[in-house]
């Protein structure tokens, strides 16, 4: 455990400081290239609002109108039956199909429920450690001439659900 | 694809509305979420020049190239048939160290590049190659290194030590990119067109 807590509060210093540290031995300029890296995450957070203006409305009208609470309530009771935590049920069901929604879905939960609680570590590590799967092979496949994707959103979904499923019996044991 | 999405959300939301009396509900939260969207954004905007700044130090220091000839073992497995020396294979490293740092915005565009180096390599057909399948897959399960968005969303909850899920992060990561990697390496014995 000792490690383990070592290990995540080293991570992100130690891995800004390589990056400066090689980065200025080589005698790139660390700044003026920081910066105008920094400048395209600026542009790239700015150009996401419009479609999180959009998909975070139509995830409230979602929530609002009790919907989420259906499906929700439909599978909360199969899931704990095989140890799956009913809190978990939005985002197993919307993770793999909307990143902005599971996002806006998450940050919502993760308020209600608190962040250093079990079903706070379990929805911050299926956050994680998840991708938006339709989302990416859509964009990846459509810059190509590819109309069938063969197994590419079946092997995708897989691994996505095999990955969530695990995070809820990993955060017991770390 | 996102229309129908969009569309079928908009729609089973407001009809579900209907029935459970709560329009006016749905009305305030509408409103609200457009205020909700922005201070995401902005929440997100500091950290994303942060990770994009460091990305590009990163590159610039060589430490992609570093990367990509390190993960050259693991390439051969992965996506076997790419000639040697042919660009994919710089392209699908510089895409991977990207989804490593977490920078899904940085690395999508990269990642477009390298799919289309692996669709070159395919002949340009229309049926995806058992590479561009396992490029994809590999993509959509990717291991984070440091999950920021994740962690900047858990500190504004009040978390009193917000990286301590990396462990769980990573290793969940890791048991989702074997699974993803053993089933398109398993499905891709079965034609599974779908047209």
């Amino acid at each position: 455990m000792i490690f383990m807590s070592f290990i995540s509060d080293f991570s992100i210093p130690a891995v800004i400081l390589i990056i400066v540290l090689v980065a200025y031995l080589k005698g790139v300029p660390v700044f003026d290239v920081f910066i105008e890296g920094a400048k395209d995450g600026a542009k790239t957070a700015f150009n996401i609002l419009p479609t999180m203006v959009g998909i975070i409305a139509a995830v409230s009208i979602i929530n609002a109108s009790g919907l989420i609470d259906i499906l929700t309530n439909l599978i909360s009771k199969p899931l704990s039956l095989i140890g799956i935590p009913s809190e978990t049920a939005p985002i197993l069901l919307i993770r793999p199909f909307s990143g902005s929604a599971s996002l806006g879905i998450f940050s919502e939960q993760i308020k209600t429920y608190g962040a250093d609680t079990y079903i706070g570590r379990v929805l911050s590590t299926i956050m994680g450690s998840s991708e938006t799967v339709l989302y990416t092979i859509a964009v990846y496949f459509g810059a190509t001439n590819v109309k069938d994707t063969r197994h590419a959103v079946a092997a995708s979904l897989i691994s996505s659900y095999i990955g969530m499923l695990a995070s809820i019996y990993i955060c017991k044991i770390l | 694809m996102l229309n129908t999405i969009w569309v079928v959300m908009i729609f089973a939301g407001v009809i579900t509305g209907i029935f459970t009396g709560r329009m006016g509900e749905i009305s305030n939260a509408v409103l609200q979420s457009c205020i909700n969207s922005v201070n995401l954004v902005i929440t997100m905007l500091g950290s994303m020049c942060l990770w994009s700044g460091l990305m590009k130090t990163a590159q610039k220091a060589g430490l992609v190239n570093s990367l990509a000839k390190l993960l050259k073992g693991v390439f051969r497995f992965l996506f076997p048939g790419i000639p040697k020396d042919h660009p994919a294979n710089g392209a699908i490293a510089m895409s991977i160290s990207a989804d490593l740092l977490g920078l899904g915005n940085a690395a999508t565009p990269l990642g477009i590049m390298a799919m289309k180096e692996l669709s070159n390599v395919n002949n340009d057909s229309t049926v995806a190659s058992n590479a561009m399948v396992m490029f994809g897959v590999v993509n959509a399960a990717c291991i984070q290194l440091i999950p920021s968005t994740v962690l900047i969303i858990r500190q504004q909850a009040g978390s009193s030590n917000p990286s301590s899920v990396i462990p769980c992060i990573w290793v969940a990561s890791f048991i989702s990119l074997v699974s993803g990697i053993t089933a398109a390496k398993f499905l891709e014995k079965f034609n599974l067109s779908k047209g």
